[in-house]
């Protein structure tokens, strides 16, 4: 009996050492590996680039299938091993894994975050793509591309490009009496719709308003702004701003068109669910909506007494700092495959994101699409909420987002709100000077 | 007489051999990021690690007027003040009833333990979709029979309580495995003495129990109140914090500050760090001089 034990508890203790080893094995490879069989690349040099991105949505599976049919029929020898992540884990594990040389060869994220990266150092300037790969930059919108670009040098090639739209439910509009056709044009529409079509008992809501995001939107219409990036200054207390909270508030807290505290992508489900009648994002959402048979119009921002505006935003590819000569030269060769006619009209077609090739939009079935002309109309009335300025996830996060949480929550009075939003950007603004 | 041995050489050095892996991972894991975290809170530093330079005292400067700091240190305290009591008065009492060892009773022990060793995250997930005003099942029970409308999570003032009860909820199979075992060692004549005295099971339970297991009870809060200052993953996992800050803790502060934000400062995020090691040095000093005090009177007696 006294061996038995002996032996047994010998084996067990080589189980837990080598299981502790196991889990304790590193998990970052970084290898050059050559791809098995298929492709055949003249230089004889086989790549394998590890890409990070942050496509959850719907709009990920396409880029999945891009990407793997980039990987399977591809002839520069470069194979693509991608991660996704959400958005804010991605910008909590990047900054660390720069500062660690674990960062990935290649990322793609927001351009609105690419300042403060390129303020620490961790993206390498990648103005030279143009030339190296003779792709004409002349071809796309020059918005766009300036867009990827901080202190004028190009940090980020341009992957997508998209403002916010107004997304409505045909069927259900139609239940509450309302034209299907014709969308909300101005805020007191908006407003008034929005009133009409929240029928508590069904547990419908009329326009759904996630916290945990900014609407500048709102603000922007009825002539309000948040700050200048030019000039470091703070334009958040103005009377205009005031009366934009108080109707926010209004909306989301006595006539609940909200449901409360929900998320970007709670909200997302409800309306795919076809659980609201209304609800502004970006062109991610087509491609679910499709999918779920919603009867869905999209429509621009509509407008207040100053016009009409949306916040422009996008995605670019980034090459962060260290990487080899190599790894970039991989990656510059699957951005300008990215940017073909083909690629680029895939992914507008598939995803309802608006064309920014100037070759692509004189193509017919791009000109014909009623989604992407809608889209296409819509996106003209895009502005730049704080892309470029390194302060602005900043801002964002302590100021402003605060700020439309606590009036949709209704925890904070507008005046109150607005003061301490305002505040709080005076101490971020200060401490950048 | 008896011949005293002294230990050879060889076996001390071999216990040391023993004790040596153990060693290495507190010094790494433990003593080396605690002299750091010093080290750090008086440096301007971000997490890429570049442009480092001295701050000295900047950044303690900047957390004395920092309004969420403020925010935070009241929720951690809230939550502190509320869950331990919670948490070892149930662990308590359901100790008492479990006490003997009987098989039922090593049954509901196992059972009362098991949420103690469940992965957090996973408990937060199914908590928060259960709690969930629009989907979750105890919101629709609740509507049934007319108490429609309750949103747990989001509502400023009930998520802290339902994040204490959750929390409790988790924690108390822990204590109570601990209470139990000092349970189990309290003299059983004791009692057979009090029954004669003609005492009651409330007497029995505060003159006989409650002081002869003094001792872990007191333990058992100052572990608790270690642990519940430094609460992070619960209230992150399903609140985030929210709603508007009022579940927000000193540690997700931290978290936020250094990896979270622009500009990323971990010279900040330290800085608060030593502010929530002082709170905990303080108030485990106050405890342990309670205990003291406790103590000496019980061997007065």
């Amino acid at each position: 009996m006294k061996r038995l034990r002996k032996v047994t508890s010998v084996i067990l203790a080589g189980l837990l050492a080598a299981a502790m080893l196991t889990s304790c094995s590193g998990n970052k490879t970084s290898s050059t590996s050559s791809t098995s069989g298929g492709t055949s690349s003249d230089s004889g040099k086989n790549q394998t680039i590890t890409f990070w991105n942050v496509f959850t949505g719907s709009d990920g599976d396409i880029l999945r299938e891009i990407v793997s049919k980039y990987n399977s029929e591809n002839k520069d020898g470069v194979k693509i091993e991608m991660t996704i992540m959400p958005n804010d884990q991605f910008q909590q594990k990047l900054p660390a894994a720069i500062a660690t040389n674990t960062a990935p060869d290649m990322v793609l994220f927001g351009v609105e975050y690419m300042a403060s990266y390129v303020k620490s150092g961790s993206l390498e300037d990648i103005s030279d793509f143009w030339d190296t790969m003779g792709v004409d930059k002349s071809n796309f919108y020059d918005n766009v591309v300036k867009q990827c670009q901080v202190d004028g040098k190009q940090y980020g090639i341009p992957m997508q490009y998209n403002v916010s739209y107004l997304y409505w439910n045909k069927d259900l509009f139609k239940a509450a009496g309302l034209d299907p056709e014709s969308p909300p044009k101005t805020l007191d529409e908006l407003a008034s719709y929005a009133v009409k079509l929240t029928i508590p008992s069904k547990k419908q809501y009329g326009l759904l308003l996630p916290i945990g995001v900014t609407y500048p939107q709102f603000l922007w219409a009825n002539g309000g702004d948040v700050d200048d990036p030019s000039t470091n200054k703070n334009l958040l207390n103005s009377d205009a701003n005031l009366k934009t909270l108080e109707w926010m508030r209004d909306l989301a807290v006595n006539k609940k068109v909200t449901p409360k505290g929900i998320t970007g992508s709670e909200a997302d489900t409800m309306f795919q669910n076809g659980q609201a009648a209304m609800y502004m994002s970006g062109p991610w959402q087509i491609n679910g909506l499709r999918t779920q048979g919603i009867n869905f119009g999209v429509t621009s921002v509509p407008k207040g007494s100053a016009g009409a505006y949306s916040p422009a935003g996008g995605c670019a590819f980034e090459i962060p700092a260290g990487t080899s000569a190599e790894k970039k030269a991989a990656a510059y060769k699957f951005m300008k495959y990215w940017l073909s006619d083909e690629i680029l009209k895939t992914w507008s077609k598939k995803n309802g994101f608006p064309v920014w090739s100037k070759s692509l939009e004189q193509q017919d079935d791009i000109k014909n699409d009623a989604v992407l002309s809608a889209i296409t109309e819509a996106t003209k009335i895009g502005r730049s909420y704080n892309i470029g300025y390194s302060l602005a996830s900043q801002i964002d996060n302590d100021a402003i987002i605060p700020m439309f949480d606590s009036i949709i929550n209704g925890s904070a009075t507008p005046q109150h709100a607005l003061k301490q939003a305002s505040d709080k950007l005076d101490t971020i603004l200060s401490s950048a000077s | 007489m008896v011949k005293k041995k002294k230990a050879n050489i060889g076996t001390q050095r071999s216990a040391y051999l023993f004790i040596l892996p153990s060693a290495i991972i507190l010094a790494v894991f433990v003593f080396v990021p605690l002299i750091a975290s010093f080290i750090i809170s008086l440096l301007n530093i971000d997490v890429f690690m570049r442009n480092v330079s001295f701050a000295g005292l900047a950044n303690f400067k900047k957390l004395i007027t920092d309004t969420r700091a403020f925010n935070d240190t009241f929720n951690t305290i809230y939550f502190t003040v509320l869950e331990v009591p919670l948490q070892i008065i149930t662990a308590l009492i359901i100790s008492t009833f479990v006490a003997n060892n009987t098989r039922l009773n090593q049954i509901f022990r196992t059972i009362f333990y098991l949420p103690f060793i469940c992965s957090l995250t996973a408990i937060g997930i199914v908590f928060s979709m259960l709690l969930d005003p629009n989907m979750g099942w105890l919101p629709y029970l609740l509507n049934m029979v007319g108490l429609g409308g309750i949103a747990f999570l989001k509502d400023a003032y009930l998520a802290m309580p339902t994040l204490i009860v959750i929390s409790v909820w988790k924690n108390f199979g822990y204590t109570m495995t601990l209470l139990t075992a000092a349970i189990i060692d309290v003299p059983g004549y004791l009692y057979e003495a009090a029954e004669i005295d003609g005492a009651g099971y409330w007497k029995k339970f505060m003159k006989i129990t409650v002081p002869g297991i003094w001792p872990t009870i007191c333990f058992c809060i100052v572990t608790n109140i270690i642990a519940s200052l430094q609460t992070f993953d619960l209230p992150y996992i399903m609140t985030k914090g929210g709603p508007d800050f009022h579940t927000e803790t000193i540690v997700q502060y931290i978290y936020d500050r250094g990896f979270r934000t622009a500009p990323y400062s971990l010279g900040y995020a330290s800085a608060i760090s030593v502010y929530l090691f002082l709170i905990i040095a303080i108030i485990t000093f106050i405890f342990r001089k309670f205990i003291l005090n406790r103590r000496e009177e019980a061997n007065a007696w």
